[in-house]
């Protein structure tokens, strides 16, 4: 199951709910209905992935995120040294790759605070759309219109025409 | 003459009358009544069968017949193979990569299936990558050769010194540079 939050970091307040004063003799139908959903629904579910956890108990395996060195930059090599255009070209795709998963984080925060704010997410959610404006904005600018063959010498030329425009709307 | 009696006059009637149309009996000619077509009970119980006119549909069933055998004849297998991984061997956890420890390239995929296919089938990323650098250097390498191999003829053909635009002549130490009495001696 996936894990819960950090019940020590982020502790829960204390319940406030008031003891049970039972006055009547009639059966609390929100209690019926509780214990019917437990006994058709949670406890099978619960028993169904203890039982498949305890098969799975044996062959627990881990996996790892692997971290790539970094090599010398498509400026940095040297005229007619392909090697070095090659590994520069796949770190600039795993970078890509990396960028284009750190616009999805961030749009899926917007997500999730327009989901929890409902109808006043224009007020309260003022952070998040902030952020995924500026994130969706640099990603543009960088990568915006490189199309399905995008490669390093691709975004390095882009990037020398923003440069170019910046020196020109500045001494413009 | 009403001696033309009514029965005659009944009968002639009842004989332009189709035979063939039901309810034209002889039995309820007389005593039947007019059937009000408004007030009708339909019920669809069991209704008159009826041999129904419609183009065969026998190839089609029987291509989709075939075609869920099919299907079905390798799918329930992998189904079911890919259904007894998930449950008794399932999926990886994500762990901090421990200190000093290298893991081996399958180690990096979630899924048990992946892992093996990465494992026993696949060449290791590492293992692809310098394969197509060396790919490149060795393209870069026949590259170089046939610039310097160029350049190396340009030379040669405007120097004249190297070995491959000489042409083959005589020995120039059979050249006679004795003074002659005829220019064709």
């Amino acid at each position: 199951m996936p894990a819960d939050h950090d019940k020590g970091a982020y502790p829960e307040p204390p319940r406030q709910t008031p003891a049970v004063d039972k006055q009547t003799a009639l059966p609390n139908p929100a209690l019926i209905l509780s214990k019917l959903f437990y006994y058709s629904v949670d406890l099978p579910v619960t028993t169904f992935r203890d039982a498949v956890d305890s098969f799975r108990a044996n062959n627990k395996s881990v996996y790892y995120h692997q971290k790539f060195r970094r090599v010398p930059d498509l400026i940095d090599c040297q005229e007619g040294d392909y090697i070095c255009y090659y590994e520069a070209e796949m770190q600039w795709r795993r970078d890509y790759k990396v960028d284009q998963e750190i616009v999805k984080v961030i749009q899926e925060r917007m997500r999730a605070c327009h989901q929890r704010e409902g109808a006043s997410y224009h007020q309260n959610c003022g952070k998040e759309i902030q952020q995924f404006n500026e994130v969706t904005k640099n990603f543009q600018s960088r990568y915006g219109d490189l199309g399905a063959y995008a490669s390093g010498r691709k975004c390095l030329m882009k990037q020398k025409e923003r440069m170019m425009a910046a020196a020109q709307a500045q001494s413009a | 003459m009403v001696g033309m009696s009514v029965l005659r006059s009944a009968a002639a009637f009842a004989a332009r009358l189709s035979p063939l149309k039901s309810g034209n009996n002889a039995a309820n000619l007389l005593s039947r009544t007019i059937p009000r077509t408004d007030k009708v009970a339909v019920r669809w119980g069991h209704g008159k069968k009826l041999f129904v006119i419609k183009p065969s549909d026998y190839y089609d069933r029987r291509f989709l017949h075939l075609l869920q055998y099919y299907v079905l004849l390798t799918g329930v297998p992998v189904a079911v193979f890919v259904t007894c991984v998930n449950v008794f061997i399932g999926e990886a956890e994500l762990v901090e990569t421990p200190e000093d420890y290298e893991p081996e390239h399958w180690e990096y995929y979630k899924h048990p299936i992946t892992r093996w296919i990465a494992r026993n089938v696949y060449d290791s990323p590492v293992k692809d990558y310098e394969k197509m650098m060396a790919a490149i250097q060795i393209e870069k390498e026949k590259a170089d050769t046939r610039l310097t191999q160029l350049e190396v003829r340009r030379h040669m053909r405007q120097k004249g010194d190297g070995p491959w635009f000489q042409r083959p002549t005589l020995d120039k130490g059979l050249i006679d540079y004795s003074p002659k009495s005829t220019p064709d001696n």
